[in-house]
C-alpha cells in the first residue's frame, strides 16, 4: 500500500546500532516518525506533568488546610500555584490533545500517517525541552515564575518580578507554543489531504472533526500568545515599553493574553468532548445522535470562542460589558446543544457500563455543573460578586478537570487495547473512577461556597477568624483522596502489562470509527486492508453489516 | 404508640424541619449574599437568585436526562442485540437549540438591566473617596476632608474604609504599581486598580456594620496580606470621622 | 474539498462581521486588530483551499460518497521511515530561545546549529550528487 524509497547510497545511522536491545529501543523511539509512537510519547510525558502539577496542588492544599503559613512562604506559594496552573494548562492538557490526536486521528480518517511526520516529531521535542526549561525556574536562585499563569503586566515585568525563573518561563512557553502551532498545521493538512477514499468530511468521526476545529483555534490563538510573551520578554531584557502601564500596558496585556486565553480553554475542551462523543455510541450500541448538529455546534463554538475573551476582564472596568456578556451567553447555547446530543445518543440505547462509559458519565455530570456556573459568571453583575475568588477556581476546575481528566481516562481505558493490544482491568478501573470522582467533588464542590463567602484566589493563607477554615480543610481532604485515586490506575497499568493480547480489531464489539477496523495495535502504516466507507461508522458497518446506518 | 401520638409525631416531623428551614430562609434565599447591604445588593441579589434558580432547574432536568438512560435504558438480559438506530430527530434538535437560546436571552436582558444600574456613572452630589492600591496595602483619600486626608494601611495594619450609611459614594480607583483588585465580598462588587488608568465605581452602603475587604488580583509576594476593613457608619459619625482626618492633617 | 474551503470562508466571514460589530460599539484597538487578523488568517487559508480545489477540478476519492477503497490504490506518498533530524532541530530551537536569556554568544551557536539542522533535515532524502545525470 505504501511505498517509500530507502536509498541504499545513504548510510542509515541506525545500521550500526543494532547491538544492544536497550540502545536499539531508545534509538527507535528517539528517531521515530510514526504518529502512533509520537502520540505515545506525548501521552506519557503529559501524564508525568499531570502528576507533577498534581503534587504541586497537594502542596497548595496542604498549606491551605489550616490558617497560618505552616510550611510555605508567601513567595513559594506564589511560585507553586503559578507552576501548577502553567503545567496543567500548557504542559499537560494542551499537549494531551496533541497526543490523542496523534494516536487516533490518522487511524480514524484512514491515513497512513500524518502529513509531516518529521515535523510531528519536532513538535514533540519543542514541547519536551521547552517544558523542562519552564520548570527549570525552580532551580534558579530566585525560584520559578510567581506571577500566576496569567502573568499580568506590570507584575510580570523585570521591575516587579526580577529573576531568571520568569524569563525561562516566558521564553519556554513561547517556544513550546510554536511546537503546538506546528502540530495544528500538521493535523489540518492531514485531515484535508489524507483521508481514505469515501471518507468524506461528513463521514469523519466527531473526534477528528474536533481535532480539526481545535487546530484552527490553535492557529488563531497561539500567535497572539507568542506575541505577548515575546513582547514581555523584550520589555524585560531590552527595556522596551510595550507593556508599560503609562502606555496602557496593563490593559493591553490583559486583552492580548485573554485573546489567546479564551480560545485556549476551548482548545482544551473540544478534543475531549470529541473523546466522549466517540465512546457514547459504542456503549449505547446506537449511532451518535444528531451527528450534523454536533458538527454545527462545534463550529459555532470555534467561531464564537474568538469573540468572548474579555469576559475574563469584566472586573477591570475597561471592557464592553454588554458585547462580551452577550457573546458569552451565546456560546453557552451550542455547548448546551452538545449535551443533548450526548444524552440523545444514550437515549433508548442498550447502555452498558464498562469503564470508558463510566468515565464519560463522570465527565457529563461534572461538566454540566461547571458549565452552569459559567453561565452565572457570564453575567457581569454576578461576576462582580465572585470574580477572582474561589468560586472561579471551582468553576474552572469543574469544567477543565471535568472535561480533560475524565475524558482523558475515558480515552485511556477505551483505546488502551488499540494502543497496546491488551485490555486494562475493569474492576480496578471502576475503583479508580469512583475514588477519583468522590475525591474531585469533595475537593472542589465546597470551593464554590468558599468563594461566595469571600475567599480570594491565589491567597496563601487566611485568618482563623475568617470562617474559611472548615471549608478549606474539607477541600484538602478531598484533594488527598483525589491523589490516592491514581494508585489503582498505576496498579492497573502494571498488572495488565503481560495480560493476554486481544487479537481482535474491536474488543469492545461495537466500535464505529475506522480505528476499530485494523489490528490492536495497528501495523506501522495503520492499515493492511480497509473496509468500504459508506457512513460515519465504517468499522461498525464492517462488523455488523445487517444493521443499516443511514449514509451521508 | 397510640394513633394520636403517631399523628403528633408525624406532624412534628414535618413542622420542625420546616420551621428550621424557614428561620434560615433569609440567609438561604440569599444563597450566600444578604439583601439591603448596599445599592449593589439591591440590584444584583435578585439576578443572583434568579440565575441560580434557572441554573438549578436546567441542571436538575439535564441531570435527570443523563441519569435516566443510565438506569432505564441499560442493556437487559432479554433485549435484542441492537436498539433502534436513531441518528437524528430534527424537531427535538431544534427544540433543544431554541430553549437554551431563550433562557440565555432572558438572562442577558436581566443582566443588562442590573448592569446598567450598577455601572451607572452619575454626576450629582456624592462623597468622593479615592482608593489607591499599592504593594501591599491600600490608601484611602477622603477629598471632602482635604487633599491630605489620606489613610494608609500596611500588611500588618490593614486600613479601615469608612462609608456613610445611605449616602452615595463615588470611588476613584488607581494603582501605584501593579494591578490590584478592590473587592468587598459582602457588597457583591469589585473593580481592578489599574496603574496608568483611573477606574470609577459608585454605590451606596445601606447597612451599618463592619465588612472585610480584600485584594483579589495577584499583586506579588504579600497579596494575601493586602486586606482592608469597610465600616459603614451613620452620616453624622462619618462627618466626625472626616473632621478627625481634617484635624490630623493640619 | 467544498466543505473544507467553505468551513474557512464561513469562519472568516463570521470573524469579519464580529470585527465590524466590535469596532462599531467602540471596542478597543487590540480586539479589533485581533479579530481582523483572525478573519484574514481564516480567509487566506480558505482562499488557498478553494483555489487548490479549483485547480484539481475533479472529485477526489476521499470526497466521493460512493468511492471504493481501490480508488485510492497506488503510492500514497513518501513517509520518512525514521529520522535523527527532529531531535537536534528541536534542541537548537529551544537553545535559541534560551540564548535570549543566557547571552548573544549562546544564541549565535544555537542559531548556527539550527541552520545546520534545517539544511540536514531538508536534504535528508535528496539523491546524492554522484548518482544524478548531468
Amino acid at each position: 500500500m505504501t511505498t517509500y524509497a530507502e536509498r541504499p547510497a545513504i548510510t542509515l545511522p541506525t545500521q550500526g546500532l543494532k547491538s544492544t536491545r536497550k540502545g536499539h529501543a531508545f534509538v527507535k523511539w528517539v528517531t521515530t516518525t510514526d504518529h502512533k509512537r509520537i502520540g505515545y510519547m506525548y501521552l506519557i510525558t503529559t501524564f508525568a506533568w499531570f502528576l507533577i502539577a498534581g503534587f504541586l496542588a497537594l502542596l497548595l492544599r496542604s498549606e491551605l488546610a489550616r490558617p497560618g503559613l505552616q510550611f510555605l512562604s508567601n513567595e513559594q506559594y506564589n511560585q507553586i500555584f503559578t507552576m501548577h496552573g502553567t503545567i496543567m494548562l500548557l504542559l499537560f492538557a494542551t499537549p494531551l490533545f496533541v497526543g490523542f490526536a496523534n494516536v487516533i486521528m490518522p487511524l480514524q480518517i484512514g491515513a497512513a500517517d500524518v502529513a509531516f511526520p518529521r515535523l510531528n516529531m519536532l513538535s514533540y521535542w519543542l514541547y519536551l525541552f521547552s517544558g523542562i526549561m519552564v520548570f527549570a525556574g525552580f532551580l534558579t536562585p530566585g525560584g520559578a515564575a510567581s506571577f500566576g499563569w496569567t502573568a499580568y503586566a506590570p507584575l510580570s515585568s523585570s521591575e516587579y518580578s526580577p529573576g531568571i525563573g520568569a524569563d525561562l518561563w516566558i521564553v519556554g512557553l513561547a517556544v513550546g507554543g510554536i511546537g503546538t502551532i506546528l502540530g495544528a498545521v500538521n493535523f489540518i493538512t492531514t485531515i484535508f489531504t489524507m483521508r481514505a477514499p469515501g471518507m468524506t468530511m461528513f463521514r469523519m468521526s466527531i473526534f477528528s472533526w474536533n481535532v480539526l476545529l481545535t487546530s484552527i483555534l490553535v492557529l488563531l490563538a497561539f500567535p497572539p500568545l507568542a506575541v505577548a510573551f515575546l513582547g514581555l520578554e523584550s520589555d524585560r531584557l531590552y527595556g522596551t515599553h510595550l507593556f508599560d502601564p503609562a502606555n496602557g500596558g496593563a490593559m493591553l496585556w490583559q486583552h492580548l493574553f485573554w485573546f489567546f486565553g479564551h480560545p485556549e480553554v476551548y482548545i482544551l475542551a473540544l478534543p475531549f468532548f470529541g473523546i466522549a462523543t466517540e465512546i457514547l455510541p459504542v456503549f449505547s450500541r446506537k449511532p451518535i445522535f444528531g451527528y450534523k448538529g454536533l458538527i454545527a455546534a462545534t463550529i459555532a463554538i470555534a467561531a464564537l470562542s474568538v469573540s468572548v475573551w474579555a469576559h475574563h476582564m469584566f472586573a477591570s472596568g475597561q471592557v464592553l460589558l454588554p458585547f462580551f456578556s452577550f457573546m458569552t451567553f451565546l456560546i453557552g447555547v451550542p455547548t448546551g446543544v452538545k449535551f443533548f446530543n450526548w444524552i440523545g445518543t444514550m437515549w433508548r440505547g442498550h447502555v452498558t457500563f464498562e469503564t470508558p462509559m463510566l468515565w464519560v458519565m463522570g465527565f457529563l455530570v461534572t461538566f454540566l455543573f461547571g458549565g452552569l456556573t459559567g453561565i452565572i459568571l457570564a453575567s457581569p453583575p454576578l461576576d462582580f460578586a465572585v470574580s477572582a475568588s474561589y468560586f472561579v477556581v471551582a468553576h474552572f476546575h469543574y469544567v477543565l478537570f471535568g472535561t480533560v481528566v475524565f475524558a482523558m481516562f475515558a480515552g485511556f481505558y477505551f483505546w488502551w487495547p488499540k494502543m497496546t493490544g491488551r485490555m486494562l482491568n475493569e474492576r480496578l478501573g471502576k475503583i479508580h473512577f469512583w475514588t477519583l470522582f468522590f475525591g474531585f467533588h469533595l475537593t472542589f464542590l465546597i470551593q464554590h461556597w468558599l468563594g461566595i463567602k469571600g475567599f480570594p484566589r491565589r491567597y496563601a493563607d487566611y485568618l482563623p477568624t475568617d470562617g474559611f477554615t472548615f471549608m478549606n480543610t474539607v477541600s484538602t481532604i478531598g484533594s488527598f483522596l483525589l491523589a490516592l485515586s491514581m494508585i489503582p490506575f498505576f496498579i492497573n497499568v502494571w498488572i495488565t502489562r503481560k495480560s493476554p493480547l486481544v487479537n481482535v480489531d474491536d474488543p469492545w464489539g461495537y466500535g464505529s470509527s475506522l480505528e476499530w477496523a485494523t489490528s490492536c495495535p495497528p501495523p506501522r502504516h495503520n492499515f493492511t486492508s480497509m473496509p468500504r466507507i459508506s457512513s460515519e461508522r465504517p468499522a461498525f458497518d464492517l462488523h455488523h453489516p445487517h444493521i443499516k446506518t443511514e449514509g451521508h | 404508640m397510640s394513633a394520636r401520638n403517631k399523628r403528633s409525631l408525624s406532624l412534628a416531623a414535618m413542622v420542625v424541619p420546616a420551621v428550621l428551614l424557614l428561620t434560615g430562609c433569609s440567609k438561604v434565599s440569599g444563597l450566600g449574599f444578604e439583601e439591603g447591604i448596599t445599592s449593589v445588593n439591591d440590584e444584583s441579589l435578585s439576578l443572583w437568585q434568579g440565575a441560580w434558580i434557572a441554573a438549578g432547574v436546567v441542571g436538575v432536568i439535564t441531570f435527570i436526562l443523563i441519569i435516566w438512560p443510565a438506569i432505564f435504558h441499560r442493556l437487559k438480559k432479554d433485549s435484542p442485540e441492537f436498539p433502534k438506530q436513531t441518528q437524528y430527530n430534527i424537531p427535538v434538535e431544534i427544540l433543544y437549540t431554541v430553549i437554551p437560546f431563550v433562557i440565555v436571552a432572558a438572562l442577558f436582558v436581566y443582566t443588562l438591566q442590573t448592569q446598567n444600574v450598577i455601572t451607572a456613572k452619575t454626576t450629582g452630589p456624592a462623597h468622593e473617596i479615592s482608593v489607591e492600591g499599592f504593594q501591599w496595602s491600600w490608601q484611602f483619600g477622603y477629598s471632602e476632608a482635604g487633599p491630605d486626608a489620606l489613610v494608609t494601611g500596611t500588611p500588618a495594619q490593614p486600613p479601615t474604609l469608612y462609608l456613610p450609611q445611605g449616602e452615595k459614594v463615588r470611588f476613584t480607583l488607581n494603582s501605584n504599581d501593579v494591578v490590584h483588585g478592590f473587592w468587598i465580598p459582602a457588597f457583591m462588587i469589585q473593580m481592578q486598580n489599574l496603574p496608568g488608568v483611573t477606574n470609577k465605581l459608585e454605590f451606596t452602603a445601606n447597612k451599618l456594620g463592619t465588612y472585610p475587604g480584600r485584594c483579589n488580583i495577584l499583586c506579588g509576594r504579600n497579596h494575601t496580606q493586602m486586606l482592608f476593613s469597610v465600616k459603614v457608619v451613620t452620616p453624622s459619625e462619618y462627618e466626625s470621622y472626616l473632621e478627625t482626618l481634617k484635624a490630623s492633617t493640619v | 474539498m467544498k466543505t473544507n474551503w467553505m468551513l474557512f470562508a464561513g469562519l472568516s466571514i463570521f470573524y469579519a462581521i464580529i470585527t465590524i460589530v466590535y469596532w462599531q460599539v467602540d471596542g478597543e484597538a487590540l480586539g479589533i486588530t485581533g479579530l481582523l487578523l483572525s478573519a484574514g488568517l481564516a480567509g487566506m487559508i480558505g482562499f488557498y483551499v478553494w483555489f487548490t480545489q479549483k485547480r484539481i477540478g475533479t472529485t477526489l476519492p476521499e470526497d466521493n460518497t460512493v468511492a471504493e477503497i481501490a480508488d485510492g490504490a497506488g503510492e500514497l506518498g513518501f513517509f520518512s521511515p525514521h529520522s535523527w533530524w527532529p531531535l537536534p532541530t528541536g534542541m537548537s530551537a529551544v537553545a535559541t530561545g534560551l540564548g535570549l536569556i543566557i547571552g548573544w554568544w549562546f544564541t549565535l551557536i544555537a542559531i548556527s546549529a539550527l541552520v545546520i539542522c534545517v539544511i540536514g533535515w531538508v536534504t535528508e532524502y535528496e539523491k546524492p550528487l554522484s548518482s544524478s545525470q548531468h
